[in-house]
């Protein structure tokens, strides 16, 4: 063919075809997702009031009398703050050891990376199960409480141990964006430290952790967000309840006894007032989950515009 | 960018004016001076990667205080050989030393129990493309001079970082934004910034592979003449590809090839007068 008659022949059938199959894939997802929210909107919504985020909930069976969202807005926070406090120093260490120090062809490596991915697999059902045998363990009883047999177990059920089940069952996530980030930091930082008599771990502490840090800030807000969000290790060891376990817990004299006794978060609370739950209230529950969903988006919008302030500092 | 553009163009033309001067004029005023002692004293150095040799057999006297140049083409040990000088190899992988030694003002520097991050303070590195920390053009300069003496002064650190800019030849223009992030600069500024790091833990010996490699002809000609400026007072290596660059300043040239010291001697001898025929084509553009 001359270059007249390429030029003017007609392009290769199915790319346009293959064009629209993909539109219609991203519509289906814009579609699921508005839906979703559509939906938590429509029938959530006007069970928004002052009165929902400031009473605490009630366990009755009243149809519609599940209450208000305090203790689980509350219990939501503290034990994502709580889970980050476990889960953050581990996360960074084994990330920078991961990035730093490995020799990839070490038999530990592989064992650690493999450890990594096995915990990443596992359910969070799974997790809480082993966290109730775990931690209802006697000597186990300081995170918790005694049992209801008296010393011979511990409950087993708190804050405390909800927060370090929890802060385990991310710490795969955060570790691997936070590997990334510090693996994404130019060589030639590294170099140019080293090459002014700096130690590695130095150049590490001052270079090229402070250069990863809005990746692995990253990390952490996307970490919140699963924290936030996750069901099963949370009903299992906040013992299934919709309120405080510790009496006056707003007190600060009474801090320790609420880290140490069960509580509840919006998914548990949402997971009560269900159909499935032993609550009444499926109003209530979409008014939570309509909450939740707006904190986990806040965060997912937190993370990227941190992420969005790395890249302008590295170019 | 664009700014300091604007300012090095109307400098140009006395810039120029160094690019051009003849070698023969700068090889001899250096030849009226006594013979200096060497500060760096390499003896059949040998290096390996693995099962690759990089380097066989470099013997070499580098002068204190005078601007040694390492030429060849591409692939042929300068980089590593340089490299060898403050250890910037031990953490390349399969590294290691085949045979001979490096001494360094007489000692060795690849002895037993030798401080590793005393040696890089006393041979500084500036690397071919420039890489400032992203951190403010004062901490830049600040961070290795904190690590390496702990509690030390603001005023102190003040008055260090000042003078290492100066040395460098651009404290003028960063004078006012020192606390300005030091990606903001441009290329040129970027490796001076780097240079006066180096400077900055008062180093013996100053190192630089292809400094302006990366750089425009006005930009390399401001780093050619702070290079002048410096080796009166420091002992200076730089590795280039750029032969014209060597000519202009430098005082002993070292012509690497395939992981030999082909030659090794003064910079009008060799580029003019060269004792092996492996020099003359290099130097005259038969090959590399």
């Amino acid at each position: 063919m001359s270059v007249q008659e390429k030029l003017r022949s007609k392009p290769q059938w199915g790319s346009g075809f293959g064009q629209f199959a993909c539109w219609v894939a991203a519509a289906v997802v814009s579609a699921v997702c508005l839906s979703i929210i559509g939906y938590l909107v429509f029938q959530g919504w006007h069970s928004l009031s002052w009165k929902f985020f400031t009473t605490d909930p009630s366990e009755s069976m009243r149809e519609g009398a599940g209450g208000g969202v305090r203790v689980p807005i509350v219990g939501t926070a503290l034990l994502i703050v709580l889970a980050v406090l476990v889960m953050f120093p581990i996360a960074v260490g084994a990330a920078t050891y991961l990035s730093e120090y490995m020799d990839e062809s070490s038999w530990f490596t592989r064992v650690v990376r493999t450890g990594l991915e096995v915990l990443a697999s596992v359910p969070s059902v799974v997790f809480g199960m082993f966290g109730l045998a775990l931690f209802s363990m006697p000597i186990f009883t300081f995170l918790s409480s005694s049992g209801a047999e008296g010393a011979s177990q511990a409950f087993g059920r708190s804050f405390l141990v909800a927060a370090i089940v929890m802060g385990v069952h991310v710490l795969p996530f955060v570790i691997k964006v936070s590997e990334e980030s510090i693996r994404a930091v130019p060589v030639s930082y590294r170099r140019g430290a080293h090459a002014l008599g700096i130690t590695k771990w130095r150049s590490i502490r001052k270079v090229v952790l402070p250069a990863a840090a809005p990746g692995i800030v990253t990390a952490v807000i996307l970490g919140m967000g699963l924290i936030a969000g996750d069901t099963a290790i949370v009903w299992l060891l906040l013992g299934g309840t919709t309120t405080m376990g510790a009496s006056n817990w707003w007190a600060p004299s009474q801090f320790l006894q609420v880290l140490r006794g069960t509580g509840a978060t919006l998914t548990t609370y949402i997971f009560f007032n269900s159909p499935a739950g032993d609550g009444n209230s499926p109003q209530l529950a979409y008014a939570a989950a309509l909450v939740l969903v707006v904190l986990v988006l806040a965060l997912n919008v937190i993370a990227s515009i941190v992420g969005r302030r790395r890249k302008r500092q590295g170019s | 960018m664009s700014d300091t553009f604007a300012s090095d163009s109307a400098e140009s033309l006395g810039i120029l004016e160094t690019l051009v001067r003849p070698a023969v004029s700068r090889a001899g005023e250096r030849e009226a001076e006594s013979t200096s002692a060497p500060m760096v004293t390499v003896n059949g150095l040998g290096v390996a990667y693995g099962s690759k040799t990089a380097l066989e057999g470099v013997s070499m006297l580098i002068p204190e205080r005078r601007i040694t140049a390492f030429i060849g083409p591409s692939g042929c040990g300068k980089s590593t050989a340089l490299r060898c000088f403050n250890r910037m190899n031990d953490g390349i992988s399969g590294f290691r030393i085949s045979g001979g030694t490096v001494l360094l003002d007489g000692q060795d520097v690849y002895a037993r129990g030798v401080n590793v991050t005393a040696l890089r303070r006393a041979v500084g590195m500036v690397f071919q493309q420039p890489n400032p920390f992203p951190m403010s053009i004062y901490d830049n300069i600040a961070l290795a001079v904190r690590e390496h003496e702990r509690g030390i002064s603001r005023s102190t650190l003040d008055g260090i970082v000042e003078q290492a800019l100066r040395q460098a030849n651009l404290w003028d223009e960063v004078r006012d934004c020192l606390t300005q992030s030091a990606l903001s600069l441009s290329g040129g500024q970027q490796q001076r910034l780097c240079i006066a790091r180096a400077l900055a833990v008062r180093p013996t010996v100053l190192m630089l592979d292809e400094p302006c490699a990366s750089l425009d002809p006005i930009s390399t000609g401001r780093i050619e003449e702070l290079l002048l400026e410096l080796s009166a007072d420091y002992t200076i290596v730089i590795v280039t590809h750029n032969l014209a660059q060597a000519q202009r300043i430098s005082d002993k040239v070292g012509f690497f090839l395939m992981g030999r010291l082909v030659e090794f001697g003064d910079a009008l001898q060799v580029f003019e007068a060269s004792a092996r025929p492996e020099t003359a084509e290099y130097v005259r553009g038969a090959f590399g």
